[in-house]
Parts: structure tokens; sequence; C-alpha cells
């Protein structure tokens, strides 16, 4: 079920309304935030299958990451809704796989094709700008009161061009 | 003028005679409809032709019409007691009934009159092999060599009658003779290669080693056995029978080839004369050594390292389970606590399992809120957590239990492993309804999974809720199938059927419950005609070495648990029917009906008209064949009413408890159920040999304490006596279990001072003290030391003490449970029956995941 990227011991699975309880979990742990059943309707959609997708470690899950596609005039970017990885599975490169992971799924998808990946990262989480900067996002705005109840409001708005794979071309 | 020898009645002019040629052309051909007409052409003139009535019948039943074929059949036959046509169509339909010994009985007519037919004969050797009638079975494949002895198969089916009428003498020197004159025998040949196997087999029984290893060892050499495996196997086996030294190569040999087999490690050890089973302190360190060699030699193999700790102590043991701990919880192998459980027959050594395995998590704790130590892997943590969890659940530590499975949920959320073990450990320490709602959690991390399905199935059982158990099941049980009850029935799923019918008893409903539990004897006596076809089949291919281990296995078939439990508990229902019949009467009538059983009884009848409508549709198709097996009634008792209020209950019961005087022997349980029905029955000599046999395996059963007071009570109360000689026997015997000069009363309290610390004894000697018509009062009280602080007062016997204060109606019954549940403070079993229909209720849950998490301020849509 999972497509184990040997040696590593890491793999990833798609999401699929199957499983659905166990990224509900996942998120329940990991994000101050509650998402609503649209959310978790959309994640289980046929297109978007390569981008939402749980992260194993050992045969466990233990993150998941949930990414959306907007089309707009026939430009598709990807909005990376949710990455993370349970607190202890942290500092062993768990993070930075799954980011490639899904950078590959993007280059690689031809319909649509995606040009860019695009986040948010709460102003306070300077960590994860890090993170993301190392894996070639740039800062490219700021969104104003992004959150509404959790503080601080702000968002950095991340984003990252994609290269087309070799053979994902047309 | 007829020729001579038949009968006037049975002669047919020849136009008839003709046409009766094609009706059995016709039978032959299938052509059921064609046949049908010419028959009924001869019987306008010949309405009294018993043959031709036969075959009408016959093809009647082919046609689905049974009722009517069997008129005709039973008709022919009388009014033509000598046709061998006549008794063969009757022992067909007889067959096809399941009704063997009937079967049988026609097929004997028959063959008086038609001596060497071949089809018959055929038919009667597997029936007799059925009936296990060995020596008449010798007798036709005698009949049937003789007959033909240019078929192959008609050689091995002698042997084979030989060697099931146990002797094996006779099978070896048929054997012989049938290898003597074979001739071409094409290269690799299977069916000759499965003989020459048996012929092996056969001598090794006999004892004849030597020989029977020249004869593989030939055989081999020739190529014309050619399983290797078990040219190997059978060759290392004798060996070792024979004491012979090649015995220790040919094992190593076969550990070469599967290191992970442990019978070859057995065989080996046993052939260095080391019982593995029974390691002695002089050749203890050897079979360690051996097997520390072995370990090398393999470095992947299991079984020796695990052998190894079977037979280690100490020191040793230690050195040997820290590694063996280590690597597979680093892999993280969830067997890894039911491979060891077998180690905690010795205190010492599940002492050090916990050593062991607490100094290991000790190296391996981080907190869950931070990333872990980088040398660690976080994944070894929470198998170690889970593994610690179920050593102390096995052990009854249920708090510890839940603490490390709590943390280790902490950790990792996502693990259904944690949430299934949760739920176990909540069930044993008497939560059934926190236990499915765990289970159900496990369930929605992985819908897919149908072993999680089916636990979260067996947990609502086991808390009451069978309706939406059902519905679970249902979501992996065929999409078509009446019902997914009905589909699991059909796929003869015992684990569901005997959940079930437990699920039933425990709320009450005997009528479901019994219902079910003759759905399990109705799976076994399917099991038991299964092997029919074999008779002939197995010989015809040749595979005669599995085909015996089939017949012994049929043997003993019903020692199978699921048969034994459902008899034991079937039984007892039966019983409380013939002691009170007011309680089959009870459940008949819809009002008492819940909504479910309603709704369930509703969908019962919709599957039942559809049913009856595919077999309209089936019965106006004419010319199918339906075959003469008897096709399962649709279900006309879907509440089992019908079952529970069925006359002769203790006969009902007498029956399903027969097999388990040879098959159950071993179980106390069993020879009390025997007890119960037999001394009902008035059947004083088994009734005491049901004592005596439980007797002799637990003398101190408290079950037993109170069968022998019964006993004695009805003996000693007889109106009418039995016989003279029963009368000697049966109090020569009780004599033994209970002193003449011994009063009841006295021996009631000589028992409970014996086990004054065993709750269960106390419980009994309550129950007995009632039975002599002790006051209330007193009862309660005696019941009441149970909870006496020395006393050792399991879950079981808790709860069998309330439902006896409910049983007499004892004020203090309710004062009982409180203190029982602040004895058992994680059960919800001694709930007051408001909480526990509450708990009930707040098992089913829409989404387990939601419901367990807190509210969040950020809402994202």
């Amino acid at each position: 079920m999972s497509s184990r990227l040997s040696p590593s011991r890491v793999s990833f699975a798609s999401v699929t309304p199957n499983n659905l309880g166990t990224v509900r979990k996942l998120n329940s742990v990991l994000f101050p935030i509650k998402y609503s059943e649209k959310f978790y309707n959309d994640i289980v959609q046929p297109q978007v299958e390569d981008f939402c997708q749980l992260i194993y470690y050992n045969d466990i899950p233990i993150g998941t990451m949930c990414c959306r596609i907007e089309a707009k005039d026939g430009e598709a970017k990807l909005y990376l809704m949710t990455l993370a990885v349970l607190a202890p599975y942290r500092s062993r490169g768990i993070g930075s796989q799954s980011l490639q992971h899904l950078i590959d799924a993007a280059a690689a998808h031809t319909k649509p094709k995606i040009n860019a990946i695009y986040l948010h990262v709460q102003v306070s989480n300077g960590d994860a700008k890090r993170f993301y900067e190392r894996h070639g996002f740039k800062e490219v705005g700021l969104y104003e009161n992004y959150y509404k109840k959790i503080t601080p409001h702000d968002a950095w708005i991340l984003q990252r061009d994609i290269e087309p794979s070799k053979g994902a071309e047309g | 003028m007829p020729p001579a020898g038949i009968p006037p009645s049975r002669a047919l002019p020849s136009k008839e005679s003709g046409l009766f040629k094609e009706v059995l052309h016709y039978y032959e051909d299938r052509q059921l409809k064609k046949g049908l007409k010419t028959a009924d052409v001869i019987l306008k003139k010949f309405p009294n032709h018993g043959e031709t009535l036969c075959m009408k019948g016959l093809i009647l039943t082919h046609l689905g019409r049974r009722d009517e074929g069997l008129d005709f059949v039973k008709q022919g036959v009388r009014l033509d007691l000598t046709s061998h046509i006549c008794w063969h169509v009757f022992g067909l339909i007889q067959k096809g009934q399941k009704n063997y010994e009937e079967a049988l009985k026609s097929y004997t007519q028959a063959l008086r009159f038609d001596k060497e037919n071949m089809n018959i004969l055929r038919d009667a050797a597997h029936l007799q092999t059925q009936l296990r009638q060995y020596d008449h079975l010798v007798e036709t494949r005698h009949t049937l060599l003789r007959l033909r002895p240019q078929l192959r198969q008609n050689w091995i089916a002698l042997a084979v009658a030989y060697h099931l009428s146990g002797n094996l003498t006779e099978a070896k020197a048929v054997l012989e003779q049938y290898e003597r004159i074979i001739k071409n025998v094409p290269d690799y040949d299977v069916e000759f290669s499965e003989i020459l196997l048996y012929h092996v087999r056969v001598l090794e029984d006999l004892g004849d080693y030597t020989e029977a290893i020249a004869l593989l060892d030939a055989s081999a050499k020739e190529r014309t056995i050619i399983d290797r495996v078990a040219i190997m196997e059978f060759r290392a086996r004798i060996l070792s029978k024979a004491g012979k030294d090649e015995a220790k190569q040919a094992w190593q040999g076969l550990i070469e080839q599967n290191p992970d087999c442990y019978d070859y490690y057995k065989g080996f050890l046993s052939s260095r004369g080391i019982d593995i089973d029974a390691v002695t302190d002089e050749n203890r360190s050897k079979a360690v050594q051996s097997l520390h060699d072995f370990s090398e030699q393999f470095s992947k193999a299991s079984a020796p390292r695990r052998l190894a700790l079977d037979i280690a102590l100490g020191d040793e043991f230690k050195g040997l389970l820290e590694p063996f701990l280590r690597t597979r919880l680093e892999k993280g192998v969830p067997s890894l606590f039911a491979d060891l459980k077998s180690l905690y027959r010795s205190p010492e050594k599940r002492e050090i399992i916990e050593q062991t395995a607490t100094s290991i998590l000790s190296t391996l704790a981080h907190p869950s809120t931070d990333p872990a130590p980088s040398e660690t892997d976080p994944t070894e943590y929470i198998w170690t957590l889970y593994f610690l969890a179920q050593h102390h659940s096995w052990l009854g530590r249920h708090k510890q239990a839940l603490e490390l499975l709590d943390e280790a949920i902490t950790h990792t959320p996502t693990l259904p492993e944690l949430y299934m073990f949760k739920a176990r450990v909540l069930k044993r320490a008497g939560d059934p309804f926190g236990a499915a709602k765990c289970m159900d959690l496990a369930r929605t991390l992985d819908l897919q999974d149908r072993f999680l399905n089916t636990k979260c199935g067996k947990y609502r059982l086991r808390a009451g809720l069978i309706e939406e158990a059902v519905e679970v099941f249902g979501l992996f049980t065929k999409k078509d199938a009446p019902s997914p009850s009905q589909d699991l029935e059909d796929m003869q799923s015992l684990g569901y059927l005997t959940e079930e019918a437990d699920a039933h008893l425990r709320n009450g409903n005997l009528a479901m419950a019994l219902k079910k539990y003759d759905a399990i004897f109705k799976v076994f006596d399917i099991f038991e005609d299964d092997q029919f076809d074999f008779h002939g089949y197995s010989v015809r291919k040749f595979t005669i070495n599995i085909y015996l281990n089939l017949i012994q296995w049929e043997d003993k078939l019903r020692s199978h648990p699921a048969y034994v439990h459902s008899a034991i508990e079937a039984s007892r229902i039966l019983v409380k029917v013939h002691d009170e019949p007011s309680i089959a009467a009870k459940s008949n009538g819809e009002s008492h009906l819940s909504s479910a059983e309603k709704k369930a009884k509703k969908k019962a009848k919709k599957a039942e008209k559809k049913v009856q409508e595919e077999a309209k549709k089936a019965s106006n198709a004419g010319n199918e064949d339906k075959g003469l097996e008897v096709t399962p009634p649709k279900d006309e008792d879907p509440d089992g009413t019908k079952s529970l209020q069925a006359p002769d209950p203790l006969e009902r019961a007498a029956k399903v408890l027969k097999p388990l005087a040879t098959q159950a022997k071993d179980n106390v349980e069993a020879w009390i159920a025997i007890y119960d029905v037999a001394i009902r029955r008035k059947k004083y000599l088994q009734a005491i040999h049901a004592l005596n046999s439980a007797h002799s395996l637990d003398a101190d059963s408290p079950e037993l304490h109170i069968r022998v007071v019964d006993f004695k009570r009805r003996w000693s109360s007889l109106e009418e006596k039995p016989s003279e000689a029963v009368v000697t026997a049966a109090s020569a015997a009780i004599t033994k279990l209970l002193p003449d000069e011994v009063s009841l009363e006295v021996f009631n309290s000589q028992y409970l001072q014996q086990h004054s610390s065993r709750a269960d004894a106390i419980l009994a000697a309550a129950k007995v003290s009632r039975l002599l018509g002790a006051p209330r009062d007193e009862v309660e009280a005696s019941v009441f030391n149970v909870l006496n602080a020395e006393v050792d007062l399991k879950l079981e016997t808790a709860l069998a003490s309330v439902a006896f204060l409910n049983e007499i109606q004892s004020p203090r019954a309710d004062e009982f449970r409180e203190a029982a549940r602040g004895k058992f403070e994680l059960s919800t079993l001694f709930l007051s029956a408001d909480e526990l229909a509450a708990a009930r209720k707040a098992v089913i849950q829409k989404d387990p995941v939601a419901e367990a998490l807190e509210e969040k301020a950020e809402v994202i849509s």
C-alpha cells in the first residue's frame, strides 16, 4: 500500500476515504486548527491524490501533507494546506524528504501542469520559514489578519517555482 | 413370455421395455423432461410398474419436486421389492438426503439382486467408509478388485480399506502385489510417487523401519518418488524412529533447507537424545549449544533463537533474551509478545522478561513533545511500550498496562495496534463498553482493514450491541447476500457464530442464542458430510496420504473448541427450558421484541420472500437439474422461538452432547453438562459416570460439588426405583463421592472449609446451602464472603455472584454490586441498570476520531 523508498524508512501513501481517520487523528494533534468537512472531502479527490499524502516512518503513519490545486488564467499552482510530522519524529529529515517528494510529484504532473507551490506560515514560526527557504521557497508577500483567532494573526506567503521534470512535457 | 428369472410384474412388452431403456438413457444424459414424459407413457399402460415409478420419482427429485418424487420412489420399491433398480434409486435418494445409514441398507438390498453391479458396489464402498464400517468396506473393495483387477485404483482402494480397518499387514501385501504387476509407469509420475510414499508410510506404521528406508532410498534413486521434501522428511523421521545415527545428518539437511521449521530442530535434537519438550539438567547445555551453533550458521533464522529461550535458564536465558528482544523491538514485530507468552509458565523467565524489557524501555524513553534523540528510534520506543503493556495486562495489572498504552498513544496516536490492545485491556478489566469504543477508534484509522473491522464487530458483540455489530460486519460481507449474518453463516464463520450466540445469551435472549448454536452444529454436520466426495475422489486421484489425514481429522472433528463450547451452552439452555418450560413460552409473542429484533424479523421476512421468488423462477426453468442433495430450506424461524419451543429439549441436548464424552473427555464443564442432562433423563449410570469423570479431572471443582449434592438429593427422593442392578451400581459409586454417613450439610461445610479462600467454591457452597433449604439471609451472608480481603475474587465469579443474588431475589443484591464495583475499579459491569444502559448507548459514536478531540479555536474551511 505504501511505496517504500528503499533504503529510507520513510514512505508515502495517498489519502483515501479509508485512511481519512488517520489523517483526522494526525491533524488533531499536529495543528491548533480544526479542519472542516469540506477540507476532508477535498483531499480524497482523485485529482489531488499525488499531493495529499500520508507520511510513514517504519510503516507507521506519522505525518501528512495536503495540497489543493488552484487554477487561474490557464496556470495551475499548488497550495500547500498542511505539512507536518509528529513531534518525536522531527529532526530526522522526514519533513525534507516529504517536501522533496511533493516537489517531484508536482514537477512530474501534467494535467494540469503545475507552475508553483505556495503556502502560508504564521509570522511567529521562523523555524518553518527557514525550513521552506532551504527548499527553494521565497517570501513573496504578507497576508495580514490571515488567522482570525490565534495570534499573531499575520502570515507570510512563501512560494517556489516548479520546473517540469523530463518526460513531463506536453 | 418374460425371460426366466424376471417376475411377471416387472416384465414389460417389448415396446414398453424399449421405452424403459430410453428412460434410463434420458436420465443418464440428464434430459429430465423427456425422461419424465417417456416414463409417463409406460405408466399409462402399466401404472404399477415399480422400476418405472422409481425412475419417475428419481427424475422428479432432480427437477426439484422432491416430496412428490420420494412418494413415487417409495411406491415403486413397495411394488417391486426384488429389483436392484428400485433399491438403487431409493438408495440414491436417501444418500441425497444425507441419510447414509438407510442409503447403505438400500444399496445392500440392491446388491442382493445384482451382486456385481460396479456402480452400486462403488457407492456402497463410499457409504461404508462414511459410516466407518471398515470390515464391510474391505469386502466390497475385494469384490470390486476381483471384478476389475485391471483398474489401478481398485488395488489402491483395497489397500486403503485394509489400512482403515487396522490391518496394515494386508495393506502392505496389496501394495507389494500392485507394484509387482504394474507396468509402463511414465517418468516422474505423480500418482505412482504418491503410492510409493504411501507404501513407505505403511511400512513405517508397521515398524518395518529398515524396509521403509530401503524402499524410500531405492525410490528416491530411481526418481519414482518425486517429492524431494517428502523424501527428506520421511527419511529423517524414520531414521530417528529406528534410532540410526544417520538421522542427525538427515535432520541437519532439512534445517539447511528451511532453518525456520521448529519440527526439524526437534527432530535434530531428538536424534541427539534430547527431547525438546522435556529437557533435563544433564542435556540442557548440550541442547542450547546445538541451537547456538545453528543460530551462528543461520543469522536470519528465528527458530533456533526462539527454541533456545525455551530451554535455557537463569543467566543464560537472560543473555539470550536481551538480543532477541532488541532486534524484534527495533524491527517492530507486533506479534512479539504472543511469541514469548508460552515462556510465562516459568515465573523466573517472566521476571527476567519484565526486567529486560523495562531496562530497554529506560534507554529509549523520551518525551512525546520533542524530537526523539537522534540515536534512538521513536518506533522502537513505541513497540517496547506496546510489549510491556501486553506483559502487564497478561499478569492482570490492567492499570499499569493502560498507563503505558496512554503514553504510547500520546507519542504516536496513529498506530491501530495501540488502540486494539487498549481495547483488550479494558475488556479484560471488565469494561466491554470502553473496549468496544476503543476498537471502533482503531477501525476508523484504517477502514479497509478487515481484521480491525472484524475485531470491532466482535467487541460490539461483547458489549451486547448485536445489531450494531452486524452492521460493521456487513461492511465486508457479500453485498448480494440476504444479510451479513446469513453470509457469515454460509461462510461457516465459527468465530462469528459463537460470539453472536454468546452475546444473545448474555442479553438473555435464549431463543436467538440457541438458534445460533444450532447453526454451529449444522456447520459441523456439513464438515462431516463434506468428506463423502473424497472417499471416491482421493482414491481415483491417488492422493492417499493426505486423504488418510483427512479421515483422522474427521474422526475427531467435534473436539473443535467451537463445537464443545456450543454443545455445552446449548445443553444448558435446553436444560433450563426443561426445568422451566415457561421460559420458552415467554419468548413467544411480538410484544417482547425490541425494535432491533423487530427490524431483524422484517429483514428476515424480506429475505425469505426473495428466496421464494427465486425458487419460483427456478422451478419454471424446466429441464434444470437440481441434483439429489437437499437444498437448505428457508429460514422459518427468524427469531429462534420455534427452536426454543421444540419438543424434547433433553433429547436434543443429549444428542449434541453425545460426541463430547469421547471428544472432550478432559473437559470438566463437558462432564457437568452431560450430568445435567443425564440425570434429568433418568440415565443414572450415565450421570454417575459423568460425575466420576469430572471428579478424576478436578476433584475440587465447585460445579461438581453442586452436582454431587444434586445427585444425592434426587437419588434419595426417587419415586420409581430403577432396576436392581442400576441401584446397586449407582449406590456404590455415589458413596465414593459422598460417604453415606456424612449429611449433606456437613458435606457442604467441609467443602467450604477446605476451599475457604476460593471465591468460586464459596459461591458454590452458598448455592448448595440454598438448595438444602437454608434461610435467604444466611445464604446471602455466605455469598458476601467472596468479597473478603483474603479471597481471590475473579471478575467472572463476582458476576456470577450478582446473578445468583438476583436469582434468589436478595434484597442485598445492590449492596453486593456496589461492593464489587469498588473492587473492580475499571469495570463497568457492576453499574446499576440505568448506568449500564447509558454506557452501552455511548459505545456507538458517529465519528470516533472527532469525538475524541477537544474543541479547537481556529476553523479552516
